[in-house]
């Protein structure tokens, strides 16, 4: 017989109610068997695979990667080819990417198994007229018995702890599955009880409601008499002359009497999972530690597999390596998933060019500083009417030697001159051995608006030059860039960069950091505005600025005072000829 | 509510202003812990009930049990030297005498803590702690003063005590604990000791040397339960003629006081057909310790304690409550002073923001026994329950020279090799001096030694170390002084 079934998406833990589907595993036409991984689905603690919980042929797919996926939503329809399969929900995925291990204080442990919930109606069988010992788990057939909390005559009802058991495993405490009034407990404190076996009876079994054995109630794992025993750990300590020995309560029976075993490996610590022994001394697996590389991945180059520091630091250089590099990586499962595009196609005619060079490389290159950098941009203006008088005095110098004059060559002047005074925004951050790296040189990069898209040309040393020389520099430079002459040396080894977009408009925009510089100046169109000055409107002429910084290294109020410093030197130029 | 200034609530403090660290237990998890955070820099209050650090291991414990064992085994060598020519008359034993030595020897060291506290500039609290909260605790002092103090990080090193079992629980002053039995009151004529772990045997050790008729009970099929068989077997013969008898697969049904004695019921598989009673003049019971966790407060912090009575910590040493940690004894297996001090420097170095984790490679065990029984890293009872491929490589003390120059030829030493990589992965040694010995086998795991490394160590002679040297070599089917070529 042929049917369809569907797969909705299970239980995936506690409190997660939906993943980002992040891999479809799956096509139409495709044989799932129960227990095949089907997605992959993000969800807030983990990237987990979704096994299948039926077989069958896949019929329709109903979801896409991409979308957001919720408990009980059907992911897909199948052919069940015949083959008596039931659509379970309740299922729970195995994570098979673990989460990255968070140092959570270990939680107590629910305990593992939960017995089938059985259903039996009162009217099926005779009203309990007694409480047996139910299921505690797998494997576990029988406990201590350290506390009871009943006694003959005691109102007991469902869900009430009525024992304290210890396992194996843990002491839970077991709550009764019948209501009523205990007419004879059977059992005694400190004695061995099987599932199964008899607790208690009732008064005139069966008087009071209709009870049901419902065995589903869980036991609970609690810590054993804690409380007790320190309300008389108190009051034996205040009591004088008592040793600790005599203060204490006598111990509750232990799992296994009269045996004291030492523990059979010792690298085994209570509250600290396990894991094998690693290759590798203690002084390698603690700078592992310090460089937050998880030793047991890493591969060692020695005798045995043996890892090494060098090794050590491979690896965490591979691991940055590979973090800077999944930027621009294809995007895979898990990270900075790109969303899927619609088909455009379907609103009208589109044309696809691959994107190469320049624009590539760009896309790339953004993309990597906006994931890493956290960007802040200040704004503020420079009033640049002084300023415009010294320019006028340079030009004919600059002309004269080959360049031009630009408020971008100015620019560079008093950034090398504010970097001298803010030597963080000359920085690097080094995430990987925690260390801000200062550069003792001022290469400052400018962008350059190219018909091949954006170029950063770097002028070196610009603190050493002046500014006529920084615009025959600046000048010579743009032109290789624009001939296309410009090398990848030419455009390296910045640490800082300038970006001026005055000569097309605009009042103020963001820039975006060019990774591994710390910060970047950008100057929109200035214009004549009305200024406030001595009582009365003055037109001045008004200088936009724009500053984007990496928040990780530089914090606001240096920022704001970095960029003020700027706004001033440009208003009072001779600033430059006295701090820089 | 308490003020934390500089600090996070999970995170590291920053430590801008000296932090005031507590450290409640004076054992060798709290003042290495105390000491380690005193040269860190930070401020810090060590609080025991003693007059000084030393905590159940220097006083109750691995000191003064080792001080007697050494006197144990000086009485058995006198007798043993007749073999050699040399006759001494049997000992006599002055109990007084005995007991100042080893006071003094508690004295000497655990003065000696006082005095590092002190240059350390620790403040030295004798009294008890209890929580008021997380940060704040309640310390009645000994000489019954009350004093509240607050600090920034709590360090929980409370330690463990004698496990007692209700049904073995018997108000005599015939019955002794660990505690009561270094204590030496008396030489009684004989001594049942229930509980066949490391401290029932050194301490039977102790008393069979002292003249003692001692019977040992164990409810497994072996003693030392947990350590592997082959280890076992050579104390196990010694101790067969030092003991009067040694009942396996047996436990006490019944302790009564009966006039003259406490009268002992067993059962179980060594019993059968016999009588199933006997009279002893005292009885140890040494069946386990308890962990220290039922501190007064505890409940109004955040930390938890698991079901068996240790408090559930971190690798960092780190508790659910993010202002303590704990260390030691009470936070889990194996109860043994020197992994009770590398926690507490874990636990130090982590509070101070030290990326460190407690994670060895092997923490060695060592029963103090004669002969000495001691092993770190895999065991054969371990891998045999992972089902894990392993080659084992032993040496028998047999050809060792230095052994049969001592007249102790029944040790053993062994190594655990995995043999994709030939890399040691556990030692096992049983003989004179092996506690000694193990330390090398610590280090050969740690360092991610192969067993050539330690083959081609070279080692002094005539000394047992070279059994060490001398077991990689068997692995290799080129031991000097034993012959047995390579198979396949
Ligand atoms: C007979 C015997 C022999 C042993 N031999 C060895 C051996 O050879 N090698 C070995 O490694 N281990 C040995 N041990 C085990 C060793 O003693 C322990 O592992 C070790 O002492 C644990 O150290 P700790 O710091 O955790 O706590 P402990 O040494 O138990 O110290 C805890 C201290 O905290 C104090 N304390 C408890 N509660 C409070 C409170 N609320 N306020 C203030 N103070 C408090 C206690 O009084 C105690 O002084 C032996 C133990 C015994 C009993």
């Amino acid at each position: 017989m042929e049917s369809v079934i569907e797969f909705k998406l299970p239980a995936l833990g506690e409190n997660i109610e939906q993943g980002d589907l992040v891999r479809l595993m799956i096509a139409p036409g495709a044989a799932v068997s129960e227990g095949q991984a089907v997605m992959e689905l993000e969800t807030d603690k983990a990237v987990v695979e979704v096994p299948s919980s039926v077989s069958g042929t896949v019929k329709e797919i109903l979801v896409k990667e991409g979308d957001k996926i919720k408990v009980g939503q059907v992911v897909f329809t199948a052919d069940n080819n015949g083959a008596a399969t039931v659509v379970t929900e309740n299922r729970r995925p195995e994570p098979t990417v673990a989460d990255v291990a968070k140092p959570q204080p270990p939680a107590s442990k629910q305990p593992e198994s939960q017995p089938a919930p059985q259903r039996t109606r009162s009217t099926d069988v005779p009203a309990a007229s007694e409480f047996r010992l139910q299921e505690l788990g797998e494997n576990i057939s029988q406990g201590d018995l350290v506390r009871l909390m009943i006694a003959p005559g005691a109102k007991v009802s469902e869900g009430q702890p009525v024992m304290e058991l210890e396992t194996d495993k843990a002491v839970v405490e077991v709550p009764s599955s019948v209501t009523g009034i205990v007419n004879e407990v059977k059992v005694k404190e400190g004695e061995k009880i099987k599932v199964g076996q008899v607790i208690f009876t009732l008064q005139g079994a069966g008087s009071s409601q209709a009870e049901m054995t419902r065995p589903q109630s869980q036991p609970v794992e609690h810590v054993s008499g804690q409380h007790g025993a320190r309300l008389a750990f108190q009051a034996a300590i205040r009591a004088e002359g008592k040793t600790e020995e005599q203060a204490l309560p006598p111990d509750q029976p232990m799992p296994r009497p009269a045996a004291f075993s030492m523990p059979i490996q010792l690298g085994k610590v209570a509250g600290t999972e396990h894991r094998e022994a690693v290759p590798a001394a203690p002084h390698t697996r603690r700078l592992a530690r310090e460089l937050g590389v998880d030793i047991y991945e890493v591969k060692g180059t020695g005798p045995g597999g043996r890892i090494s520091e060098d090794d050590v630091k491979a690896h965490a250089k591979a691991a940055l390596t590979a973090i800077a590099s999944a930027a621009q990586a294809p995007p895979r499962a898990g990270h900075f998933i790109a969303p899927k595009l619609p088909d455009f196609a379907k609103w009208g005619k589109i044309e696809r060019v691959s994107m190469r060079g320049v624009r590539r490389k760009t896309a790339e290159h953004l993309a990597e500083s906006w994931n890493t950098i956290p960007h802040v941009t200040q704004h503020d203006r420079a009033d640049i009417t002084e300023l415009e008088h010294l320019r006028a005095r340079f030009a004919p110098k600059a002309e004269q030697a080959g360049g031009k004059m630009t408020v971008t060559a100015i620019a560079l002047k008093v950034c090398a001159a504010a970097l001298k005074v803010f030597p963080q925004f000359n920085a690097t951050i080094d995430m990987e051995q925690e260390e801000i790296i200062y550069k003792q040189y001022i290469h400052i990069g400018v962008a350059a608006d190219t018909d091949r898209g954006l170029l950063v040309p770097v002028i070196r040393d610009v603190d050493k030059k002046n500014i006529v020389e920084l615009a025959v520099e600046l000048s010579q430079i743009s032109q290789k860039a624009r001939d296309k002459k410009i090398t990848v040396a030419d455009m390296e080894g910045g640490t800082f960069t300038i970006t001026n977009l005055g000569g097309i408009g605009g009042t103020a925009f963001t820039p975006i950091v060019n990774h591994p510089e710390v910060a970047i100046l950008g100057l929109s169109r200035s214009r004549m505005e009305p200024e406030w000055i001595g009582g009365k409107f003055e037109p001045r002429l008004i200088l936009p600025l724009s500053l984007s910084y990496d928040h990780r290294l530089i914090d606001g109020a240096d920022a704001a005072r970095f960029l003020r410093w700027v706004a001033e030197a440009f208003e009072q130029p001779f600033l430059l000829s006295v701090q820089g | 509510m308490n003020e934390h200034p500089n600090q996070t609530l999970n995170g590291n403090p920053e430590v801008t202003q000296r932090l005031r660290i507590a450290v409640v237990g004076g054992g060798p998890g709290g003042y290495a812990a105390a000491f380690l955070a005193a040269d860190l820099g930070m401020q810090v209050t060590l609080i025991d009930p003693e007059v000084n650090p030393g905590g159940v291991c220097l006083y109750r414990g691995c000191i003064p049990s080792k001080a007697l064992l050494h006197v144990a085994k000086l009485v058995e060598e006198s007798q043993q030297a007749k073999n050699w020519g040399v006759d001494f008359p049997p000992a006599k034993i002055d109990l007084a005498r005995l007991r100042t030595w080893k006071e003094s020897v508690v004295k000497k060291l655990t003065g000696g803590l006082g005095q590092l506290s002190k240059q350390r500039h620790v403040e030295y609290i004798q009294g008890r702690a209890a929580f008021e909260n997380s940060t704040t605790l309640r310390i009645s002092k000994t000489d019954s003063a009350e004093v509240v103090l607050s600090f920034d990080r709590i360090i929980l090193a409370t330690g463990s005590r004698p496990a007692i079992i209700p049904a073995l629980k018997l108000d005599s002053p015939r019955m002794m604990d660990s505690t009561a039995a270094l204590n030496l009151e008396d030489i009684p004529g004989s001594l049942l000791v229930v509980g066949g772990g490391y401290i029932g045997l050194e301490l039977g050790s102790v008393y069979a040397a002292l003249g003692t008729r001692v019977t040992v009970v164990e409810m497994l099929p072996g003693l030392l339960p947990g350590a592997d068989r082959d280890l076992v077997l050579p104390l196990h013969k010694r101790l067969e003629k030092k003991f009067e008898t040694i009942l396996l697969s047996t436990t006490v049904a019944s302790l009564k006081e009966d006039g003259a004695g406490i009268r002992a019921t067993f059962e179980g598989a060594s019993v059968q057909g016999k009588d199933r009673e006997e009279l002893f003049d005292r009885v140890l019971v040494s069946v386990g310790r308890k962990p220290n966790s039922e501190i007064a407060g505890l409940e109004t912090t955040q930390v938890r304690v698991n079901s068996r009575g240790f408090i559930e910590v971190n690798k960092q040493l780190q508790t659910a409550d993010p202002y303590i940690y704990a260390i030691g004894d009470v936070v889990g297996e194996p109860m043994l002073a020197h992994k009770a001090s590398h926690e507490g420097r874990v636990a130090a170095e982590s509070i101070t923001g030290h990326k460190v984790a407690f994670e060895p490679n092997a923490i060695p065990a060592v029963v103090f026994t004669d002969p000495e029984v001691a092993w770190c890293g895999l065991t054969e009872t371990q891998a045999e329950k992972e089902n894990r491929e392993i080659k084992v490589a032993k040496f028998p003390w047999g050809a060792s020279g230095r052994a049969i120059t001592l007249d102790r030829p029944e040790g053993m030493t062994k190594l655990l090799v995995d043999p994709q990589t030939e890399r040691v992965l556990g030692v096992g040694i049983v003989g004179a001096g092996a506690g000694e010995l193990i330390a090398e086998g610590v280090l050969a795991i740690e360092m991610a030694a192969l067993a050539g490394d330690v083959a081609m160590t070279i080692h002094p002679h005539p000394t047992l170390s070279e059994t060490v040297m001398e077991s990689a070599e068997v692995f290799f089917g080129t031991s000097t002084d034993v012959f047995r070529p390579k198979r396949g």
